[in-house]
């Protein structure tokens, strides 16, 4: 666990990181967002101690960081940035094995784990093991900073926007990739952005800061449903709001059961979010889906009335009581 | 048009150049066996003197002292030249980084033949102040592309390196070391290749050397001489520098082929 009290970082006589409290529980993704200059950089590296803070707690397993030997600390937390920071002389497995053999862990076992590595990051071992970092693509080279960040198998993980120099595609796929890498590994994860919907997607705790101050934080839910102030609302996309809530809400959890009317023509699967059967109503000119499980088979119905109402709760219990 | 490019299709580059550092030691070795039996051609410069062969000492004997200096020079000169700007982009020394580039800027626009006017009162005549002003004027390149190769390396790297948990140690050593290491060659060939002809002057002040014949034609007024002293400088100075293009080339594929 990862607890921010009262964290304060001052750069001469500016605050660029103003008395902030956090808390990331044990296996949780916790975002941090903002627009540039925020301190959202300052607050991960304080964590690693890259930096040292001004003032207030930076406790971790319940012991402040000061007490950690900042080697040691480093060690075993992963730290992943944008421009990777992959050694330009080394090779992609040497890149990747550099924490474990900080650790003296033996040749074999380095090895062993870096291979391991890059077969889950999609790196085949024959093609990438001897290039250099100027012989990948920009996705390649996240990959092989993510996978040099998870080698000594840290239970947590700092990244600093690491997907923000990609392609919005490869950005997409490595998203997605890092979602699936989390529900297997649990890491503790502090994730840096500056695009709202990067983290939307993938946090379960989400902060948003401003001229280093917490602005407003809690579920991604949660905030969709109740930005406290105009700049949060603004970061979560004005008139789009609507649309990212539905985004982040699954068809399965609001479908109703079949109705006795006929089955309607279009199908989505249960899987999806209610954003992409609002999307497919659009696209079919219609206000009704059937929804179906992984095999085809159908389970419910969506309709437009219940979308509305799903996406406005608030409204929606008024009108009820 | 970019020069390697015509270089290359005219096959001058690659293997080719592999052989120039053993062409000029070829030459090297000529003048300074050939000289003492070229009566004939040196004379051709200077018909009326009565001697056209350098013979107070072989140019053997020469090209050897001349190298001695050099290299005790530029032993002293990279290791206090890195040495010190390794120490002023540390943590603790930065504050000193300003002293140092300036003092190392001084020690060349102070010409070498005032510090060895300077020099000679204190240490005497000899091998000792030539030493001591080609370390000062050797200082600038090294301490200067030290600094900037250190500078130069992406400051992502080093801020990975240390949020990998490398020790200082460990990041100078396997990252900023390496990184800069064609940069600080650069350096040193070029303090070098500079101190091979700037040791003539040591023969002012009676250290035996390269410059021996040079001095000795000039106060004379015999052409042969500086012939014979030049030449072999120049020679000694061509080999030891594509002999470095040599080293340079092989840390150059080095750093991203093992
Ligand atoms: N080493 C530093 N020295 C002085 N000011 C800094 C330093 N690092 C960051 N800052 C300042 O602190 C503020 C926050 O920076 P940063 O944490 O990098 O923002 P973000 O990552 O949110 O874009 C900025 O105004 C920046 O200029
Ligand atoms: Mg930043």
């Amino acid at each position: 666990m990862i607890e921010l009290a009262h964290v304060t970082k001052r750069f001469g006589d500016v605050a660029a990181v103003d008395d902030i409290s956090l808390r990331i529980a044990k296996g949780k993704f916790c975002a941090l967002v903002g627009t540039s200059g925020c301190g959202k950089s300052t607050t991960l590296r304080m964590i690693n101690r890259l930096i040292a803070h001004s003032d207030g707690d930076i406790i971790l397993d319940g012991q402040p960081i000061d007490a950690y030997d900042p080697v040691k600390l480093r060690r075993r937390i992963g730290y992943v940035i944008q421009h990777t920071g992959l050694f330009p002389h080394w090779t992609v497995a040497r890149n990747i094995g550099l924490v474990p053999r900080l650790l003296k862990w033996s040749a074999a076992d380095v090895q062993a784990k870096v291979e391991e590595l890059m077969k889950l990051l999609g790196l085949p071992v024959d093609e990438f093991a001897a290039k250099y970092p100027h012989q990948l693509s920009g996705g390649q080279a996240q990959r092989v900073g993510v996978a040099r960040a998870l080698a000594a198998d840290p239970d947590i993980l700092l990244m600093d926007e690491p997907f923000g120099a990609l392609d919005p595609i490869t950005r997409e796929k490595l998203q997605d990739e890092l979602s699936r890498l989390q529900a297997r590994m649990h890491k503790t994860v502090v994730f840096v952005t500056h695009d709202m919907d990067e983290a939307l997607r993938l946090a379960d705790h989400l902060v948003v800061m401003r001229e280093g101050r917490i602005v407003q934080q809690g579920s991604p839910l949660a905030l969709l449903q109740q930005p406290n102030d105009p700049f949060v609302e603004s970061l979560l996309g004005g008139l789009e709001r609507g649309l990212k809530q539905a985004a982040l809400t699954r068809i399965k959890d609001h479908m109703s059961p079949m109705g006795p009317t006929l089955p309607a023509q279009s199908r989505i699967p249960a899987a999806f979010s209610l954003r992409q059967g609002l999307s497919m109503m659009l696209r079919d000119h219609t206000d009704r889906l059937t929804v179906v499980d992984q095999h085809d088979v159908p389970v419910g119905e969506l309709t437009l009335r219940k979308i509305v109402k799903e996406a406005q709760p608030e409204q929606g219990k008024v009108r009820e009581s | 048009m970019n020069p390697s490019v015509g270089r290359r299709s005219l096959g001058l580059h690659g293997a080719n150049r592999a052989i120039w550092p053993a062409v000029w030691f070829a030459l090297l070795m000529l003048c300074v066996w050939g000289f003492p039996h070229a009566d004939g051609v040196l004379r051709s410069l200077e018909p009326d003197a009565n001697q056209v062969v350098y013979q107070r000492a072989s140019l053997a004997s020469l090209l050897l002292q001349h190298l001695f200096v050099v290299s005790v020079a530029a032993v002293v000169t990279i290791v206090g030249g890195v040495l010190a700007a390794i120490a002023v982009t540390r943590e603790g020394g930065r504050d000193f980084l300003p002293m140092v580039a300036q003092v190392a800027s001084l020690g060349q626009t102070f010409p070498p033949v005032a510090v060895l006017a300077l020099a000679v009162p204190a240490l005497g005549f000899g091998t000792l102040p030539i030493i001591v002003a080609l370390v000062l004027y050797g200082m600038l390149p090294i301490v200067r592309n030290t600094l900037g190769g250190l500078q130069d390396v992406d400051k992502d790297i080093k801020s990975a390196a240390i949020a990998m948990g490398m020790t200082p140690w460990q990041v100078l050593r396997q990252v900023e070391l390496p990184l800069a290491a064609p940069v600080i060659l650069a350096g040193i060939r070029t303090s070098v290749t500079i101190n091979i002809s700037t040791a003539a002057i040591g023969a002012t002040v009676g250290a035996r050397n390269l410059g021996d014949p040079i001095i000795a034609g000039i106060v004379n007024g015999n052409m042969a001489y500086i012939v014979q002293g030049a030449l072999t400088i120049a020679l000694l100075a061509l080999t030891v520098d594509s002999l470095f293009e040599r080293f340079q080339e092989r840390l150059r594929s080095r750093l991203y082929t093992s």
